[in-house]
């Protein structure tokens, strides 16, 4: 998958090509192309209002787009109606029908087609034994768990046999421990059926545990494509840098000191001297320095070498990690420290910087 | 040791003895409100008791001075003089044929007047609902010469098409359709539409069922309604082949005098099957009511 003018592959599965959404005066994405590989599972993360569920309602035709055009399968699909997309979609809400069975619900595709009510039966059936519903069958939806309705969303997704699955934050109303389950769920049911994915989140947990690629959107447009490891190690920008990774990474403005061997020497508030990595080779005056909270060390106070200082404000227990806050001239900066350190609020402490796991962005936001 | 105890259950007394005050109070005012509703439910079923224990009464009984809330000597005599020798059977079928007709054709044309408007796009929509919603700003018995010229004109004068025709005009049942279907979730349009539903599929398979309670609701109100009319039917149809029950129960009276044990005991006739509806679905009825009332405002 690429956002744009990339190297050419094997022909992209889906692909928009230079869409644009306008309602009215306002525009909710501008321009943008973007290529979906088969058998990807393809996650579009971005905060709420950046245009995600717009983009995968355009793929599958519940919205219309105002200029360029959609493929999939290498068809233009622009002009053809959702049904006629070979695309199934998972709503958030999951949109089953109260007044139906599961087997009514999974099968209803099918029974809309024409299909027999033998046919009907025996594919509910099939689908029900992937995703464990027999024993459901004949219940309505009010008679569920959530994750239960959940997997009747799939299901009625599945039964079409589509060429590509659309799914709209399908796990954001179910609790944290059935929204871990449904991911490995998901995760098999894309091993098995290697089907082409597009999953709509705002949950980078979500998006990093289960696509093999992500698309990170910035109120319409592309900010990032690339593998999960890809965007947490690399970002292209501040942006995608603050958006990935729990808890968020910390930023703060440096000087530039001087550039040697493709590190920069930067002056951080307070005036510590730290180093920092440098992709570009090239950076001037005002910066911003990024580095996630598990790329921080404490230091004894007294150590000279410390590029930062502070007082810890708050610790945070997690049990395999601490999360320590510390106020220093930079800013409150987050520390992933090991489950037992030793770390009490108003000790004061140093903070180390692994040189290798810095970020340095210029003024624009982009990554150096 | 005594005295500590006294002083102690006096302490405990006191306020169960003001909360016993307080429900003994509340008790006065919940019987005498209990009393009064107990009156106002007698004077207001009395005449429907009335006009009960009168059909079961001779004729002669009826004017004899005094009140006798029994009758001397029970008979069904009134029953079996209108059964034999009216038309009551033919005025029965006939209010069956249009009440249940204005009941099919009124709940489905408002079903879909009410997705089209709350669901498509077209030109004109939003003139369309304005129509609909003046239009019954306008009450029907302004109308009633209008629809009896074309009726008239269309030659649907004395016939049961005549009788329903007027009758479907029911913008508070579009009006309802409307806003249950502006409530449904969007996903559920879109789930189907992905799976290939069209309009047609959309609304008797999706809207419509998951709206099944408040068409059952419509249904019967509008049953109700169409059985009780009385004004149209009666300008609509001179026949007495051709006539509802309402307006059957007039022929009685004109053809016999005034026999009131008799009278009384047609319009029972007439009234059984409305009551025996509210009676089998009295939660549907009020919901509707309260549907409709709503809206009337």
């Amino acid at each position: 998958m690429s956002a744009g003018a990339e190297a050419p592959g094997p022909a992209p599965h889906v692909e928009l090509r230079r869409v644009s959404k306008r309602y009215g005066a306002v525009t909710v994405i501008a321009d943008l192309s973007l290529a979906v590989e088969k058998g990807s599972f393809t996650a579009l993360l971005g905060p709420s209002g950046c245009g995600k569920s717009t983009l995968l309602r355009m793929i599958a035709g519940l919205e219309e787009i105002t200029t360029g055009q959609c493929f999939i399968g290498g068809l233009d699909v622009t002009e053809t109606p959702p049904a006629k997309r070979r695309v199934a979609m998972v709503f958030q809400s999951y949109a089953l029908y109260p007044h139906m069975t599961v087997r009514e619900n999974i099968a209803f595709s099918l029974s809309i087609a024409g299909a027999s009510r033998k046919v009907q039966n025996a594919r509910a059936l099939e689908v029900a034994h992937i995703l464990q519903l027999e024993a459901l069958l004949d219940r309505r939806p009010a008679e569920l768990s959530g994750g239960q309705r959940q997997r009747v969303a799939i299901g009625r997704a599945l039964v079409r046999e589509p060429e590509v699955f659309l799914f709209d934050e399908p796990l954001s109303n179910l609790d944290a421990k059935l929204r871990v389950q449904m991911r490995v769920e998901l995760a098999k049911l894309h091993a098995a059926l290697k089907t082409t994915m597009i999953y709509v989140t705002h949950d980078q947990i979500e998006a990093m545990t289960l696509a093999d690629r992500i698309v990170v959107l910035d109120r319409g447009n592309i900010a990032q494509v690339g593998s999960p490891l890809e965007l947490y190690n690399h970002p292209a920008n501040k942006f995608v840098a603050a958006f990935i990774g729990s808890p968020g990474m910390n930023f703060f403005e440096v000087k530039l000191d001087r550039i040697e061997a493709g590190a920069a020497q930067v002056v951080a508030p307070g005036g510590g001297v730290a180093r920092a990595r440098l992709r570009a080779g090239a950076a001037d005056g005002q910066l911003e320095l990024g580095v996630r909270p598990e790329h921080l060390a404490i230091l004894p106070f007294e150590r000279a070498d410390a590029p930062l200082k502070g007082k810890i404000a708050i610790v945070e227990r997690l049990g395999n990690a601490t999360l320590v806050h510390v106020d220093t001239p930079a800013g409150l900066l987050v520390v992933e420290a090991k489950g037992d350190v030793a770390a009490a609020p108003g000790a004061e402490v140093g903070l180390a910087l692994d040189e290798a796991q810095t970020h340095l962005f210029g003024a624009d936001g982009a990554a150096l | 040791m005594s005295a500590g105890v006294e002083q102690l259950s006096a302490r405990i007394d006191a306020p169960v003895a003001r909360r016993l005050a307080r429900l003994r109070r509340f008790d006065r005012t919940g019987l005498i409100i209990t009393i009064g509703t107990l009156a106002l439910a007698i004077v207001w079923a009395f005449p429907l008791y009335w006009a009960v224990i009168t059909t079961f009464k001779h004729e002669y009984e009826t004017v004899k001075p005094g009140l006798r809330l029994w009758p001397e000597q029970f008979t069904f005599e009134n029953y079996a003089q209108v059964l034999v020798h009216t038309k009551i059977g033919i005025w029965y079928v006939n209010s069956i044929i249009t009440s249940t007709a204005v009941t099919v054709l009124v709940i489905i044309m408002a079903a879909g007047a009410g997705y089209a408007i709350s669901q498509l796009e077209f030109p004109g929509r939003r003139v369309f609902w304005w129509m609909i919603l003046a239009s019954f700003m306008v009450p029907i018995p302004a109308l009633i010469v209008t629809h009896y010229i074309v009726l008239s004109q269309l030659k649907l004068i004395n016939t049961l098409a005549g009788v329903v025709g007027p009758q479907l005009i029911a913008p508070v049942t579009v009006i309802i359709y409307k806003q249950f279907f502006d409530s449904v979730p969007k996903d559920f349009r879109e789930a189907a539409v992905i799976d290939g539903a069209n309009d047609w599929q959309l609304l008797f398979r999706i809207y419509l069922p998951m709206n099944w309670g408040i068409t059952t609701a419509l249904a019967i109100i509008t049953f109700i309604g169409a059985w009780n009319l009385f004004l149209w039917p009666f300008l609509a149809v001179s026949s007495e082949d051709k006539m509802n029950i309402t307006v059957g129960i007039t022929q009685v009276h004109d053809a016999f005098g005034v026999h009131y044990a008799r009278d009384l005991a047609v319009a029972m006739l007439a009234a059984l099957p409305v009551a025996l509806v509210y009676l089998m679905f009295q939660r549907r009825v009020t919901q509707a009511i309260m549907l409709s009332a709503g809206i009337k405002g």
